[in-house]
């Protein structure tokens, strides 16, 4: 039997709403008073989803709402509204964000609805997209990276490590144009980050 | 007696330790004749999932020799911390193994402090360790079927680590383990994913799969361990062996192969996700705490983790970790690959690479 009637027959389902509940990373909100130890400092004034490792450790105090993490898309770029190539960077991460990345072209997600894709080539891409803390060696690897991806460009930091490096070491030293939040950051939060850095609306 | 892998300055065997390593690294650099060539592939080429690089030397088209270039190593500190420290850095040396580090770690450290682990808490605990093996075994056939350009059921296998990645949420609320145990307690329940199994098998039919992955990468080696183990016949499995956990009482069938190639490691871990599915159906699964008394101490912790022994050696003083060493199965399994690609050509490269699950995250990590 030929692939494409063989993958209709399976009967696989894109979601229109690819947003549902995860508890952890989810935004977090405070429901009682008392003291907490932080291991990331990101309990201050307020709750810093972009230092939080989800790690449960100020449970009761603070508690998880469900809802997708939303990012923060500082630069967008309409050029990008048709097609958006992104080329993924490990800089030294856990697997964790490689592994979510993945999932956003799985058929439930399905990122190329969307008009977005990966590229294996810097040189083809539109966005480069980091995960993880700095490794030992990745500096320069970073750099030439970033170097021949033709203008205009974004940066996308995925996950606490790559943007302000969580609790196993240090951040990459680049300023990201879109930050995704989240230890992972889970594919919906992926997703809404990268239509809204291609111009889109979508939530 | 096996032996099981190196950890810090010891060998681990299936008798406990050994001062020393397990086996000697050999690094004899006898050069190739003329015409042969080296290059680099990596560390960010397209299609790798982690950052890794390679020295591959060639005279073109077969492989003669490879060596592993590490690019992306993390040190983690663990000396110091207070135990739930350590443990959230535990969780973050490999994601997609988080419940098989956090679970060894634990061990070793409740086995320094001489704790019994209530019944519910074991039960849990390899609950877990079975959704992850599920996860991981259809995340290595996807990326072998991804690297054949088998699109179709390459998407279908996505699909399903999808919905395994929503069950361990439902269950543990994390979709990798974070956070589901804690030193004194474990926090999830149980809700199974629906899987289609016979699609998978149904793709594994397919002749032109199979011809690119038999004969490919052929390794047998009595020091291996895990789904390349078992797929050259050795029938090891940390859990028949395991002290910790409960798998004796539930009648564990170990799938083997004889080949020893990718095909034979892609047939052993469709069968075990088969067989994490039974045991899973059995496990009555809770939340459950209980306390942790302080002492001082030295411990080890073992699982069956997705691709193979993973251990940690501990030692406790006054409720912190003094000192703690890492077994990576990924250590063992890098090994084991670059043994097995001399004689290959590079066609077959992904296939066999991606057939061995080794995550870098965990193997290129400096515990202190
Ligand atoms: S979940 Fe952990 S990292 Fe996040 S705010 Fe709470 S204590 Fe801090
Ligand atoms: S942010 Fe979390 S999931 Fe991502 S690499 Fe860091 S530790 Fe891993």
């Amino acid at each position: 039997m030929n692939w494409f009637i063989k993958g209709i027959r399976m009967g696989v389902k894109t979601e229109d709403d690819y947003h549902h509940e995860t508890k952890w990373p989810s935004r977090l909100t405070r429901v009682k008073g008392g003291e907490i130890t932080c291991p990331t400092d990101a309990i201050g004034e307020e709750w810093k989803q972009e230092r939080c490792i989800f790690c449960r450790a100020c449970e009761p105090v603070f508690s998880p709402t469900g809802e997708t993490l939303t990012p923060r898309v500082e630069r967008s770029d309409v050029t990008f509204k048709r097609s958006f190539y992104l080329y993924p960077l490990d800089a030294g991460s856990c697997g964790g964000c490689n592994l979510e990345l993945r999932l956003i072209s799985s058929p439930q997600y399905d990122m190329t609805r969307f008009g977005i894709f990966f590229t294996n080539t810097p040189k083809h891409a539109d966005a480069l997209l980091i995960m993880g803390n700095l490794g030992k060696r990745m500096e320069e690897v970073i750099r030439r990276a970033y170097d021949v991806i033709p203008s205009p460009k974004l940066v996308i930091l995925l996950g606490t490590c790559a943007i302000s490096g969580g609790v196993t070491g240090i951040p990459p030293d680049i300023r990201g144009d879109v930050i995704v939040p989240g230890c992972p950051p889970t594919p919906a939060s992926i997703l809404d980050a990268l239509i809204k850095a291609k111009g889109g609306d979508r939530k | 007696m096996r032996v099981i892998g190196d950890i810090g300055p010891y060998c681990l065997t299936s008798d406990g330790l050994r001062e020393g390593p397990c086996i000697k690294d050999q690094s004899e650099e006898e050069s190739l004749g003329y015409g042969s060539f080296k290059f680099v592939y990596g560390p960010s080429a397209g299609g790798l999932l982690e950052s890794v690089g390679f020295e591959i030397t060639t005279y073109g088209e077969s492989i003669e020799k490879i060596n592993h270039l590490p690019y992306k190593g993390r040190q983690i500190t663990l000396s110091g911390l207070t135990i739930g420290d350590a443990l959230l850095r535990v969780e973050r040396i490999n994601g997609a193994f988080t419940a098989s580090h956090s679970i060894s770690f634990l061990q070793a450290i409740e086995s320094a402090l001489e704790i019994e682990v209530p019944h519910d808490v074991v039960i849990s605990r390899m609950a877990q360790l079975e959704l992850e093996r599920i996860r991981n075994n259809l995340l290595v056939i996807q990326r072998v079927l991804e690297s054949a350009s088998f699109l179709v059921p390459s998407f279908l296998l996505l699909q399903q680590i999808e919905e395994v990645n929503r069950a361990i949420a439902r269950s543990c609320g994390h979709r990798y383990f974070f956070g589901a145990n804690y030193p004194g307690g474990v926090r999830c329940e149980l809700k199974l994913p629906s899987l289609k199994i016979s699609d998978i098998e149904r793709t594994l039919e397919n002749r032109i799969f199979i011809d690119r992955l038999q004969g490919n990468g052929v390794v047998k080696d009595s020091f291996s361990i895990g789904p390349v183990a078992r797929a050259s016949g050795f029938k090891y499995d940390a859990r028949l062996d395991s002290d910790f956990l409960a798998y004796r009482n539930f009648d564990l069938r170990i799938p083997t192969q004889d080949q020893g190639d990718a095909f034979s490691r892609i047939l052993v871990r469709l069968e075990e996700i088969k067989e994490s599915l039974r045991l899973l159906q059995e496990l009555k699964v809770k939340p459950c705490s209980f306390t942790m008394k302080i002492r001082d101490g030295e411990g080890i912790g073992r699982v069956e983790s997705p691709s193979g022994d993973l251990a940690y050696l501990t030692r406790v003083r006054s409720g912190h970790v003094e000192r703690a060493y890492l077994l990576a199965p990924s250590k063992v399994n890098m090994r084991l690959f670059l043994k097995s690609m001399p004689g290959n050509i590079f066609t077959d490269f992904p296939f066999n690479w991606e057939s061995f699950g080794i995550w870098i995250s965990e193997l290129e990590v400096d515990l202190e």
